[in-house]
Parts: structure tokens; sequence; C-alpha cells
């Protein structure tokens, strides 16, 4: 019902309505603003906020979790960075898991997507087929299954060994490997990306397909004037969350290297090591100390990637 | 652009010719093996003799044993039926609380004007950086004040207070796809923002709320950090946290019923994505087509 | 409890502030009604249920909730719980973890109730000091344990190379896996996997050697010297094929499942004794047990007996008294003997043991039968590790890889592991 009035309304009126009511319509809207507003404010200020106000705090004590914590100022972030070579290593494990890892992944849910959004038959059988490996989360067997697949007579190895008659290493437990391996993991759990970018697709007009086509448009420049500009909202924020969560990564080193983050530190991602601080050693000050110091990471990261979006995301308003 | 109405259907067809078609499904079909070989290869291990499991990387067993899933499925004080009602009930309430709680900020962040806008939206994004296991310790020791340990509404009540930033991210970020004219005409004709936000913008963000709930589902069915912490009666466990239970890294494990109980813990998600895929897809077409 | 009202009830206190509406605290324990927490596999689960619901029969007014958890999940849930004052009353404690959990005042010291519902006496001085904490009783054994050499005889027999035995020295085991490696009956498959970053391990060495993992003082008990040339020895025998190479080694999360024995890579494992029958459930080939080599036939035999877990009482538990009379119940009456079984390890109760053995399988029998071996020859118990010593379990895994891997030599591995050492000693 409403759509009908809509899209008679589109174009014509529009540019009238922003001058007549502007004023009205911003004290409304402040308003209900934080009307709508309201459950998140609530949960903010009662649930997320004094935990993550006791977690900065706790990040100038020495605290292990069984007694109250010590007030040992700067100490902690002094530490961390000038005299902890885990926190270097943990820091190149990290970084290098980001760089490679998301572009990577979202290319390839990129791509997928594109693939999965014609008409092919099956497409349903396949689309759930590719979100399989997502839905296993942190299975347990996924720490089984990546030994299966990258030990010294795993799979990997075998196929290597009939296709080029080549002898691979145990790829994941080699420690110039290891991460490789997870990197790989990280990108055959696409299915998240990738199910928002279809969304994304199929949120696009399809008369503007048409329109293109009736002036002669091909299928590379339609891709080019069309989907990719109306796409980049949705390639924005999946690159920004996946960043976010790339640094976070915990899960599969967690169950790849039951915890350790070896062999010899090179799967030691930094929330790991963080993890190993503060349940593996009682150092929650110090643990907490790691996470505010990603916390500032991560927020020159996203920082940057809103001030670039002004550049290359289309928005419709 | 044209003034032509709206039209937004199923998916366009495209015609191939037959060699193209079979091509493509073969590369389909080989991708599709990748992607099922570890589903395949639990199936498999489910069926196993324990002993054959760490030892062997081929797909099929010396022997085919179902015991795994009659000891799995009772084989703690509580079966699993009760592991999968709880989760089942966790899941479906806190997808709901999700696809509320977030569509509600995120409609005021895309759409609504007001001052402090983008200083709230910082910090929603903000809440998406802390690492959880520092927050882990206050936030129970939050919720124990608030005596609601021991039961799931740790896991539930923050949903509704769309404490999950990563949704209304998502969801601002499809809102502000959708064409602002639309709203601006339900404006002069006197709509309120609630009913735009309940008459224009929901329905017209079935793939995106879709998708919040596909997540929403999986991530709560799959969590076991939070149901870890705030769960101890095992009436209560999820079925995650029933699925730890099996193993004990330093004694002995029933290895072939964690396996069992794994692959049934993928059913309900399996389902779950299948049906909500369709809303996914169909969904706009269909509320496109009601006039 | 007023004492508690610290900087950190303030903090909380501040928190509970901001939450949306504070509700009140859930009722404190009431009389006689426990929580219990242990990490195991669901066989664990039913005894210990079963213990629980035999004892609710003998004391009614006792009630005792059951909690549990997979072990690497039951740290973080414990320290959670301990952390926000709400721990469980009886707690399954590890032996590395006790000195943490006790010295940072978590436990209540059980001295006072030997005698007085703890009936512990026949278990012997070593076997209830493993459960002391700088002399005071923290925890009481479970069931008690060793570290042991498990190996595939028919593997070594087939090979004709003499499979590990009892009294057998450090350099004829050496000579023995070489000789292993030269007939392997297939490849990529070892006498032995590589003990060389195993901390119990190590410290059966250092002890056969006289020295210990830690000094009275709560220093290093060796130096680069002892560590170098146990990272010696076993460089010998990695690069002479006897045992598994470092990439194999690096896939073993000091578990039974991905242990090389577990994994078809090797013939011999080192682990804990009372990992014996979960060893035998996860391989094919009938598995048996030893002590581990020697450095000379006259040196001691490096083994002690500690526990393989502990049962602890909260320090902020309202009811120890019931909880050590449950204590009581399952390591010295016949009943919640009998349903526990050797799952926890074998009873430290002498008069316990006996009773118990004549209901075993042949998998726990062994088991049992090791630790009646090698009980003449034991040592005492190691000294109280000072804080932070657990970390260094993870520290010597890691040095020993890149010894393995060939970035560092064994001398160049001791510096680093002793300087390593006593820098995270010297910490806080």
């Amino acid at each position: 019902m409403a759509s009908q009035t809509e899209t008679m309304h589109r174009g014509s009126r529009t540019a009238a309505l922003r001058g007549q009511s502007a004023f009205r319509r911003m004290l409304d809207r402040n308003a209900a603003g934080y009307v709508f507003l309201l459950p998140w404010l609530l949960g903010f200020f009662g649930l997320t906020l004094g935990p993550a106000l006791a977690s900065l705090y706790l990040s100038f004590t020495n605290y292990d979790l069984l007694q109250s914590p010590d007030w040992v100022g700067a100490a902690n972030y002094v530490r961390i960075l000038t005299d902890d070579p885990k926190f270097g290593a943990a820091m190149r494990v990290t970084f290098t898991y980001v760089i490679l890892s998301v572009p990577l992944k979202l290319a390839f849910a990129l791509a997928v997507a594109m693939a999965f959004n014609r008409g092919i038959k099956g497409l349903t059988l396949y689309r759930a087929i590719f979100y399989l490996p997502s839905l296993l989360g942190s299975s347990v067997a996924i720490a089984v299954l990546w030994r299966q697949l990258f030990a010294s007579d795993g799979l990997i190895n075998m196929a290597l060994w009939q296709a080029f008659g080549y002898e691979g290493p145990s790829w994941i437990s080699n420690p110039d490997y290891a991460l490789y391996t997870l990197v790989l993991l990280s990108i055959w759990q696409f299915g998240s990306p990738m199910i928002i970018f279809l969304a994304g697709l199929r949120q696009i007009p399809k008369d503007m397909y048409e329109a293109a086509e009736m002036d002669g448009a091909g299928k590379a420049r339609q891709f080019f004037r069309i989907t990719l500009p109306l796409l980049t909202p949705v390639i924005f924020f999946n690159s920004v969350i996946q960043t976010i969560e790339a640094f976070k990564a915990f899960t599969p080193a967690f169950i790849i290297s039951e915890g350790t983050g070896g062999p010899i530190n090179s799967t030691l991602f930094y929330t790991l090591y963080l993890y190993q601080e503060a349940f593996g050693f009682f150092r929650m000050g110090y643990a907490s100390a790691l996470a505010w110091i990603l916390v500032v990471i991560i927020s020159l990261f996203t920082a940057f990637s809103f001030l670039g979006a002004r550049y290359w995301v289309h928005y419709d308003d | 652009m044209t003034d032509a109405p709206h039209d937004l259907l199923s998916p366009p067809k495209v015609r191939r010719s037959p060699v193209k078609s079979i091509l493509l499904h073969a590369v389909l079909i080989v991708c599709s093996f990748g992607m099922l070989y570890p589903i395949l290869w639990m199936i498999s291990g489910s069926f196993r003799p324990q002993e054959e499991l760490f030892g062997s990387s081929s797909l099929i067993p010396s022997a085919l044993d179902l015991g795994g899933y009659v000891r799995g499925w009772s084989g703690l004080q509580v079966t699993f039926g009760r592991f999968f009602w709880n989760s089942l009930v966790i899941s479906v309430l806190a997808t709901i609380g999700n696809v509320v709680g977030c569509s509600l900020a995120a409609f005021a962040f895309s759409r609504l004007r007001f001052a402090g806008r983008n200083f709230w939206f910082a910090l929603m994004l903000g809440t998406l950086m802390l690492p959880y296991h520092v927050v882990l310790i206050p936030q129970y020791i939050l919720f124990l004040h608030l005596g609601w340990v021991n039961s799931p509404l740790p896991l539930i009540v923050p949903k509704y207070l769309a404490t999950d930033a990563f949704f209304i991210f998502l969801m601002v970020q499809f809102f502000r796809g959708i064409p602002k004219e639309l709203d601006e005409a339900a404006v002069m004709d006197g709509c309120s923002p609630f009913r735009i936000y309940w008459k224009i913008m929901l329905p017209l963000s079935m793939p995106v709320l879709a998708t919040a709930a596909i997540f929403s589902f999986i991530w709560t069915w799959d969590d076991f950090f939070g149901p870890l912490i705030y769960l101890s009666d095992i009436n209560t466990y999820t079925v995650q946290l029933g699925l730890r239970s099996f193993v004990d890294s330093t004694g002995s494990s029933d290895w072939t019923a964690l396996f069992a109980m794994s692959n049934l813990s993928l059913i309900p998600v399996f389902l779950f994505f299948l049906f909500f895929q369709r809303l996914l897809i169909e969904g706009i077409a269909t509320t496109g087509m009601k006039r | 409890m007023s004492m508690m009202l610290d900087r950190r009830s303030v903090l909380w206190g501040g928190l509970s502030a901001l939450s949306l509406a504070t509700f009140h605290t859930p009722a404190l324990a009431q009389a006689a009604r426990l929580r219990m927490i242990w990490w195991g596999s669901q066989e664990r689960a039913d005894r210990t249920n079963k213990a629980i619901a035999a004892f609710k029969g003998a004391k009614p007014d006792i009630t005792i909730a059951g909690e549990f958890a997979g072990w690497s999940d039951y740290w973080p849930r414990l320290a959670t719980q301990v952390a926000g004052r709400n721990a469980p009353d009886l707690i399954q404690m590890d032996y590395r973890y006790i000195f943490e959990y006790a010295r940072r005042g978590a436990l209540a010291p059980l001295d006072d109730y030997i005698g007085k519902g703890l009936k512990i006496e026949d278990f012997g001085k070593a076997n209830v000091d493993s459960g002391r904490v700088d002399g005071k009783l923290f925890g009481v054994n479970l069931g008690v344990n060793s570290s042991v050499v498990i190996y595939d005889k028919a593997a070594w027999e087939k090979t004709g190379a003499k499979a590990p035995s009892l009294g057998q020295t450090w350099e004829e085991f050496a000579e023995n896996a070489i000789a292993f490696g030269k007939k392997k009956p297939k490849p990529g498959y070892y006498a032995t996997a590589d003990a060389s970053g195993l901390e119990p391990s190590f410290e059966n060495y250092l002890r056969q050697n006289n020295k210990a993992l830690f000094a009275a003082d709560g220093q290093l008990g060796y130096e680069a010297s002892d560590v170098a040339s146990w990272f010696k020895m076993w460089d010998g025998i990695r690069k002479a094929g006897g045992c598994v190479p470092a990439d194999v080694q690096a896939l073993d999360q000091l578990n039974i499942e991905t242990n090389a024995l577990t994994t078809g890579k090797a013939a011999t494992a080192f682990a804990h004794s009372n990992q014996f029958v979960g060893y035998q459930a996860l391989n094919k080939s009938k598995l048996s047990l030893t002590a581990y080599p020697k450095v000379s036939a006259s040196s001691p035999t490096g083994h002690y007996l500690k526990p393989s877990m502990l049962m602890s009482v909260s320090a902020t538990s309202q009811n120890v008294q019931s909880a050590v009379d449950f204590i009581n119940f399952l390591v010295a009456s016949p009943e919640g003997v009998d349903l526990l079984g050797v799952e926890r390890g074998v009873p430290a109760s002498t008069a316990m043991r006996d009773q118990l053995t004549t209901k075993l399988d042949d998998v726990s029998k062994a088991m049992v039968e090791y630790i009646a071996a090698i009980t003449p020859n034991v040592g005492a118990l190691p000294i109280n590790p000072p804080q932070g010593a657990g970390e260094l379990a993870f520290v010597l895994t890691r040095v020993s890889q890149e010894v393995a891997f060939g970035r560092i030599t064994p001398e160049e591995g001791g510096e680093r592991m002793v300087s390593e050492a006593k820098n995270t000693l010297a910490r806080k």
C-alpha cells in the first residue's frame, strides 16, 4: 500500500519537501531519534559501559582474579610497549593474519555471492553447501579435521604427492606455515560475508539493470556502473567488520593449538596471548592493558576506514 | 534512472549453452565436495570405532557402529533432547531480540537526524572492539548482582537491548541503501517515524533482517563461552556445553559420541539456514508485490 | 565477610549501580546445600553423580548440586566464579593449579578436619602431603598418579628392537629407539614421541640427576647445562631417526588424542599413569606401561607419587564440615570409592585400594599394579613450586621446539630456558 505512494512521489516532490518543513522535522526527529535509540542506550549504560570501564580500571592494576586488584599506574602499559617479546610476536602474527585473510576472504565471498546471484539450477542447495563450513563455527571437530588435512600424512600432502611427486612438510605444525593454514581456515569459512554480499545484491533494484541494458551497456559495464557502486555500503561494512574480527580472532588458533599459540609462537594471536595471560597465568590486569592497546589499534584502523569511505562508498542519501 | 515502479523480482534468468552449464555445475560440484568434506568426515567419524578416529584419514569407517549416537544421546545424566530444547529456546529468543533491538537502533542511526548521532554511533562501533575476555568478569559480577547467574537471562536480555553492535552496523548499512524518497514521501503523508520504520523500512529490508536472523540464531547456537560462564545446572545446559562435556583432555573421552552429537547439533542450524535463506532471497520480491 | 570490603567491592558496587536495577544478590548457600564443580568426561560425571546420590542416601540433609565442564573450559569458568565470589563449595583441583588457588586465599585449609570427619591417615605421608601448599592441607588426594612410559609392545617386537623396560637406561633406550627407526615397519612411524618439551619428563630427568625444577628458596633448581644435556640427548635421538621429527611432535597438544602414539606416528608415549585407560581406549593395539629410563643403573628413578587430582573446599564455603564429609565419603568409604573406581586415579588409601582392585578390569588393574611396582623406589615430593611456575611448562615446550626445528643449538636452548625462566619467576 505504502509503496504505491512512495513511487509516485519520487523525484519531483522531494526537492520541494526538503526546504518546506526542515525545521519542524528536525525537532521531531531529535525526540524520535532518542526514542528509537532507547533500548540501545539502556543496554549501553546498563550492560556494556560498566564492564568496559572496569576493564580499563583493571588495566592499571595487578589483578590475579582471586585477590583484590593493586593499583600499579601505567606499569602494565610500559611493560607491554618496552619489555615484552611476546607482545611483538603476537602483533606480527595478528597483522599478518589480518592483511592476508581479510582481502582474500572478502574477494572469495564476493565472487561466490555474484555467482549465486544468477539463475543456476539447484542454487539453494549449492548456497547451503557453501555455507556449511561456517556453520561448524568453533566445533571441536574442526581442530581434528584441520590436522587430517594439513599434517605430514594429511590429505593435502597426499594430493601433492600424487600430483607433483612433492613431499610436503607437516604444514599445520611447522612454525613457517602454521599461520597460513589458519588463514586458509578463515577463507574457507567465508559464509558470513557471502550472505551479507548476497543480501546486498538482492537489494539492488532490477530496473536499474534493465535501464542500463536499454542504453546498451554490457555486463562488465553494468558491474562497474551499477553493481559495484550500489554494493559499496555492504563492501565497506564487510571490510570494516572482517578487519575488526580478524584483529580479535581467537577461536581458530585456540582450537588448533589448544591455546598454546605454538609451534614457537607462530600462531600466537593477540587475543590468544591476552587469554593466556588472563586465565592461564592469572594476570587479568596485564591482559586488560593488552586489550585496551588492541582497542586503540582497531579504532585507528576503523577511523581511517570511515574517513576514506567518503571517497568511495555510495549511499542513497 | 527511469520512473518505472520499483521492480524487485526474482533472480534474473540467464540463458546458457548446455556445455557451459555442465561445466559450471562440474566446478560447483567439485567445490561443494571441498566444502562438504568435513561434514562427511564427521559423519563417518560418528560411526567408526573410537580407536580408528585419530590414526586414519580415510572417509570410510571400517565398521558401522550406531553406538555413538545411543551413548551420546543419553550419556550425560540429562538427555541431549533437553540440551536441544534449551539451545532452541535461547537461540530463538536471542534472535528475536537482536532483530527487534538492533533494527530500532539502526533505524535511528540511519534515518533520523538527532543531536549526538555521530557520537553515539562511534561509541556503538567502539563496543565492537574490546576483546570479550577482559569484560567477562566484570560482566559476570554485574549479572551476579542482578541475580541472573545460573539462568539464561544474561544470554537473552542483552540482545533486546541491542548490545550486539555488529547487527546495528549491518542494518544501518542496508537501511541507508533504501531510497530516502520513500520515507520523505511518507512524512509528507503524515506518517510518524514509527510507521515509517514499521511499514517501509522493515518490509523493504527483508534480506538484511533475514541475514541478521540467520547469524543471530547460528551464533547463539554455536556460542559456548556465554553458556559456560552463566549456566551451571546441567538441566539448563545448551547443546554446545553438552558437547564439550564429552572431552576430557586429561582422561578418557568418548570421541565417537562427541562426533555423533556434533552431527545432530548441526541439523537445527542447517534447517534454520535453509528456511531463512528463502526469506533472504525472496523477501523483497514478495513484499514488493503486495500492493 | 566485612574484611572483603576493599577496593574491589567498591568497584563492583559502582558497577552494579550502573546496572539497570539492582536486584538482590542470590541467597548465600543455605545450610547443607553444597555446590561441587569438576572437569572430566561423561564417565566421570556418571560416577560422580552416583556418588552424590549415594551420599544423599547416607546423609539426607546434605544436598550437593554438581556442575562440570571439559578441562579447557573448566579453568576460566572456575576463575570467573571465584573472582565473582560465587565459588562452588567443593572444587576439583589440579596439582599445578592448587598452588595458584591456595596461595591466593581461594581455598579453605583442611588440617583441622583430619580425624574429624576426614579419615586420611592411611594415605601415607606422601599422599597426604601432596595436598599441602606451604605446609597447610588444601586438597585431598583423589587418585595416585605418576609419570609413565606407555608403549606398543608388539610394534617394538616387530622391529626386533628391545622395548622399554623397567631399569633401562636412557642410553639403552636411545640405542633401541634408533634401532627401531632403522627397521621401522612403515614410513612416518617412529619408536617414540619426543619428550624433550614435556615438563614432567624433564623433571624426572632432573630428579635422576639429584636436581629439581625448583630449589628451596623458590629459585630454579637446575642450570643451563642441565637443560642443554637434556635437549642434546633428545637431539641425538631425533637426528638419528629414533623419535618423531619436530613437526610431528609439534602436533602434540599434551593430551591423549593428539599424542604421536594415538595418531599412529610413534610406538611410545610419555604420559601420566592415570591416562593409561584413556590411551588404551584410543589405540587399537594392546598397550603396556613401564617406568622412565634412568640416567644410570644406580641413579634414583626420578619418579614420585603425585595426585592425579585433588578435592578442595572453597574459602568462602559456609559448610566446610559438610563438604569435608562428602570428600571423606569419596576417598575413605568403600561405597564412595567403589563408585568412583580408578577413573580419577588409584585410591591413595591402601585399604580402599585393596578392596577395589579385585573389582577392576585388566586395563585398570595394570595401572594399579604399575603404581604398586614403582612405589618402593619413588622419591620424596618435590618442593612447592614458586608463584608463576605454571608458565614455565610452556616456556620449556617452546624452547624445545626451537631446538627441534634447528633454530638454536641445545646449548643455546639451555641458556634461553634458564634466562626466560628466571625472568618469569622474577615478574610481579
